[in-house]
C-alpha cells in the first residue's frame, strides 16, 4: 500500500499518499489522528484498486488486457460494464467530442511545449482506430476493433474520488459522518458541510502560475474538478495547441482555456463538464454557462 | 469544433453520474460563499409585554479564512410593564410618563404602564481575519435605534491559538455610546409625578410638570472588556473561560418607572420617579462546556456576575441535543437564574423615612430567581440547510428581601410572577 503521511491543520486533520499520478488527500474535520489514519488507509487501498484496475500505464491491468485483446468478445464485470455505460451517456451528450477511444491519438501528438506538431499522414494512420461508435457493449461483455485502445482519463480518476468519499462515509453510521473532503490532485468532493458551519477552502490552480492557488472558494458539500494543464502544450507559429484532442479531426482544439474547473454534485460531473468545456474550444465559456453549475476559467 | 445547439448536458449527465456511483439523488448545494440564518421570534408575558422580533445575519466567505458578519434585528414591543409602583386596596390613578393623559389601575392590581410599544432596528456588522500565524482579529460596529434611544458602538477583538490549536486566547473590546430622548423629557431624580386632577387649569398643570423635568435627554457610555480562554479538552470537549469587565458611565435610570412613597398604614401618598447611580461597574465569570457524548451533543454553561450596585447573579444553562431518527434532533434547555437585589432597590419608601440618596423599585434589579425550560426541535433539509422550532417557557419570580410591609400592603401582592412564553422558528441557508 502506498505510503501514508498524517499531517494536523488548524481545522482539520490530513492523510497525505500518493495514487493515480497525483497527490492524494483526505482532509478530516474531526481532530482525529487515528480515524483520519484508519479512512486514508482505506482510501490509499481504494483508489490503489481503481487504478490497478483501470490504469493504461499498467500493463497488466484490466484495461490494458481489454486493449490487448481488441477484436474479440471479452467479458467484463459490473463495474467497469457502468464505467462503459457512463462512457457511453458522455460520448451522446457531447455530441461524440468525449471519446473514451481517442487516446491512441497520442502517439502523433507530443505535449511537451515544443513546436512539434503532428502531421496530417501521422493522424490519418491512426483515425481509423477511433471511434466509440464502432465499440459494441453490453452488460457482459465488450467488443472493440482491432487497433482500438480505450482510456478511461477523465474518468478514473474522478471516480476514483466519488467511490473513495462513498467508502469512507460508509464507514459511520447513517448520517453520523464527520465532514470530509477527498482530494486527488484537485480532483475533489465532500460529503456534507462542517459541523462548526465554516467552508473548506479550496486553492484552485493558476496553470501560469505553476503552484500558486489562484483563489480560493468556500466548499461546503459537493465537487470540484479541473481540466487543463498548462505544461502540456504544442507552441507552433504563434498557435497554442492544447493538450485536448478533436477524435473527430484528430487536432488539438485550439482557442481552448487553460484550465476549467466545475463545482457539481459529485466529482465524475464535474470533471465530465469540465473536459467537455475544453473541447468546445473558445465555446467553453458558453458551454458552461448553460450548464447551469458554477465554473472557474483561466484563458 | 462546437456543440451545434449549446445544450444543458449537466442535468443528464448528472443522472448517468448517479447511476454509475450507485447514487439515488445528489445533495445540490455545492458552494456556499455567504450563509444566512433567519429567525422570527415571538415572546409573550401574561397580561404584560409581548414582542415579535425578526432576526437575519449573513456570514459572507472572503476565502482565506475572512469572513463579513451582517446582522439585522427589527423587534417591536408592545403591551404593559410594571411601573414599580405598589398595589393598593383601591384605585389608583397615574399621569402618563408624556405628562399627557392619565390611565387608571384596579385595586390590588399590580399598576402597568399599557403605553409600552417600541419598535427597534439594530444593525451589526463585523469583519474577521487572519492577523498573521495562529492570531486572527475581528472588527466590527452596531447601530440601534427605537423611538426614544440611539445606540452606536465599535468593538474589536484579537485571539491568538497555540498549543497546537488546542488553546485560543481571545481578548475583546467594545465602546458604546448610548443616548435616550424620552417623551416628555427626563424626570428629575425623585420628582413627584403630578396628577392633572389636582391643578386647576392645564397651564397650571403643564409648567408644574415641565418643573419636574430638568433636560430633554440624556447619554451613556459604555466600555466593554473580555479576557477568553477556550481549551480543546479531547476531540469531544471544548471548554471555555470568560471574565469580562464592563464600565458604564451616564444615565442609567429608567425614566418611567416610580417608587411608591407610604404612609404607616401602606397608603400611598406620592410616587416619585425613580433615581438611579450614574456608574456601574460590571464583573462576570462565565464558565461553558460543549461535550460531543456518544452521538448527543452536551452544552453545559455558568455565570458569576458581580457590580458595584451590590447586584450579584448566578445564571446556569443546560442544552443537550439528542437525535429524534436520522433527520431531526430536539434539544431541551434548562436555565436557571437567581439574583440578589441591588442595594438600592425597595419595593416601596416609608414617608416617615429621609429620602435615600438612589432608590429604585424596579422588580427587575430586585431579589428574584428565574427559570427557563424549553425544547428546540430541527432538522438538516438538502444541501445543509437547516430548520428549527424552538418554544420555551420563561418565568421570573421577584421575592422579598426582608421588608416589612406596613397596613394594607400586608395583604397586597407585591412581588407578583411575571411568566411568559417564547416561540422561535429558525432557518439557515
Amino acid at each position: 500500500m502506498a505510503q501514508i503521511n498524517l499531517q494536523q491543520g488548524g481545522k482539520c486533520v490530513v492523510g497525505q499518499f500518493r495514487a493515480m499520478a497525483s497527490p492524494c488527500e483526505v482532509l478530516l474535520e474531526r481532530q482525529d489522528m487515528a480515524l483520519c489514519r484508519t479512512l486514508t488507509e482505506l482510501a490509499a487501498t481504494e483508489a490503489e484498486r481503481i487504478e490497478q484496475k483501470y490504469s493504461r500505464y499498467r500493463p497488466d491491468s484490466l484495461l490494458s488486457q481489454l486493449n490487448a485483446n481488441a477484436g474479440q468478445w471479452q467479458s467484463i464485470d459490473a463495474e467497469t460494464a457502468a464505467l462503459l455505460t457512463f462512457a457511453n451517456t458522455c460520448y451522446s451528450l457531447s455530441d461524440g467530442m468525449f471519446d473514451i477511444s481517442s487516446g491512441i491519438l497520442r502517439r502523433a501528438w507530443q505535449f511537451d511545449g515544443s513546436d512539434n506538431i503532428a502531421t496530417q499522414p501521422q493522424i490519418d494512420a491512426l483515425l481509423p482506430n477511433v471511434g466509440w461508435h464502432k465499440v459494441q457493449f453490453n452488460q457482459r461483455a465488450i467488443l472493440m476493433p482491432h487497433g482500438m485502445e480505450l482510456d478511461f482519463g477523465g474518468i478514473a480518476k474522478e471516480y476514483a474520488v466519488d467511490k473513495v468519499l462513498q467508502l469512507l462515509v460508509q464507514q459511520f453510521p447513517a448520517a453520523q459522518a464527520p465532514s470530509i473532503v477527498v482530494n486527488f490532485g484537485g480532483d475533489m468532493s465532500c460529503n456534507r458541510p462542517r459541523q462548526d458551519g465554516s467552508l473548506w477552502q479550496i486553492g484552485i490552480e493558476n496553470p501560469s502560475l505553476a503552484d500558486q492557488a489562484i483563489s480560493a472558494v468556500g466548499l461546503s458539500q459537493g465537487a470540484l474538478a479541473t481540466s487543463g494543464d498548462s505544461r502540456r502544450f504544442v507552441l507552433k507559429d504563434g498557435v497554442r495547441y492544447s493538450h485536448i484532442l478533436n477524435p473527430k479531426t484528430g487536432w488539438p482544439v485550439i482557442d481552448a482555456p487553460r484550465s476549467v474547473t466545475v463545482a457539481a454534485p459529485n466529482c465524475l460531473l464535474a470533471g465530465m463538464l469540465a473536459t467537455t468545456a475544453l473541447l468546445q474550444g473558445a465555446g467553453a465559456e458558453r458551454f458552461l454557462t448553460a450548464q447551469g453549475l458554477q465554473y472557474w476559467l483561466i484563458t | 469544433m462546437q456543440l451545434k445547439h449549446i445544450a444543458n448536458i449537466s442535468t443528464a449527465l448528472a443522472a448517468a453520474s448517479c447511476s454509475l456511483l450507485g447514487q439515488s439523488a445528489e445533495a445540490g448545494t455545492v458552494l456556499d460563499d455567504w450563509q444566512f440564518n433567519s429567525a422570527i421570534l415571538l415572546y409573550s408575558e401574561q397580561d404584560r409585554v409581548s414582542a415579535g422580533e425578526g432576526i437575519l445575519t449573513a456570514r459572507g466567505d472572503f476565502g482565506d479564512d475572512k469572513y463579513l458578519n451582517l446582522g439585522l434585528v427589527v423587534d417591536a414591543l408592545t403591551g404593559a410593564s410594571a411601573t414599580g409602583a405598589v398595589a393598593q386596596p383601591g384605585v389608583q390613578t397615574f399621569t402618563r410618563p408624556s405628562g399627557r393623559g392619565s390611565y387608571d389601575v384596579a385595586a390590588g392590581d399590580t399598576p402597568l404602564d399599557d403605553t409600552f410599544h417600541d419598535t427597534r432596528v439594530q444593525l451589526d456588522v463585523s469583519w474577521e481575519q487572519p492577523l498573521a500565524q495562529d492570531w486572527r482579529m475581528s472588527v466590527g460596529g452596531h447601530l440601534s435605534k427605537e423611538y426614544d434611544y440611539l445606540s452606536l458602538g465599535v468593538n474589536g477583538s484579537l485571539a491568538y491559538d497555540f498549543n497546537q490549536k488546542n488553546t485560543t486566547a481571545s481578548v475583546g473590546l467594545s465602546l458604546s455610546h448610548d443616548s435616550i430622548e424620552p417623551e416628555g423629557g427626563i424626570a428629575v431624580g425623585f420628582a413627584p409625578m403630578l396628577l392633572r386632577s389636582n391643578f386647576a387649569n392645564d397651564e397650571a398643570y403643564q409648567s408644574a410638570f415641565d418643573a419636574t423635568r430638568d433636560r430633554a435627554d440624556d447619554t451613556k457610555d459604555t466600555i466593554d472588556l473580555l479576557f477568553g480562554l477556550t481549551q480543546v479538552i479531547n476531540h469531544d470537549w471544548l471548554m471555555q473561560f470568560n471574565y469580562s469587565l464592563s464600565m458604564a458611565d451616564g444615565y442609567m435610570t429608567d425614566p418611567f418607572k416610580l417608587v411608591s412613597v407610604v404612609d404607616d398604614n401602606g397608603l400611598v401618598q406620592q410616587n416619585l420617579y425613580e433615581n438611579r447611580p450614574d456608574k456601574r461597574t460590571k464583573h462576570s465569570l462565565y464558565w461553558q462546556n460543549k461535550v460531543h457524548l456518544s452521538g448527543t451533543f452536551l452544552d453545559a454553561s455558568y455565570r458569576y456576575m458581580w457590580d458595584d450596585w451590590e447586584l450579584k447573579s448566578h445564571t446556569a444553562d443546560v442544552k443537550w441535543r439528542l437525535p429524534m431518527g436520522e433527520q431531526w434532533y430536539v434539544e431541551p434547555q434548562f436555565r436557571y437564574y437567581q439574583q440578589s437585589a441591588a442595594e438600592f432597590y425597595v419595593p416601596f419608601l416609608k414617608q416617615d423615612e429621609a429620602l435615600p440618596q438612589y432608590a429604585s423599585a424596579d422588580y427587575r434589579i430586585g431579589k428574584m430567581t428565574a427559570y427557563t425550560l424549553g425544547a428546540k426541535f430541527g432538522t438538516r433539509l438538502a444541501e445543509g440547510n437547516e430548520l428549527s422550532f424552538r418554544i420555551a417557557l420563561y418565568q421570573q419570580k421577584p421575592e422579598n428581601d426582608g421588608v416589612t410591609a406596613p397596613g394594607v400592603l400586608a395583604d397586597l401582592q407585591l412581588y407578583e410572577k411575571v411568566t411568559a412564553v417564547m416561540a422561535q422558528v429558525s432557518y439557515s441557508f
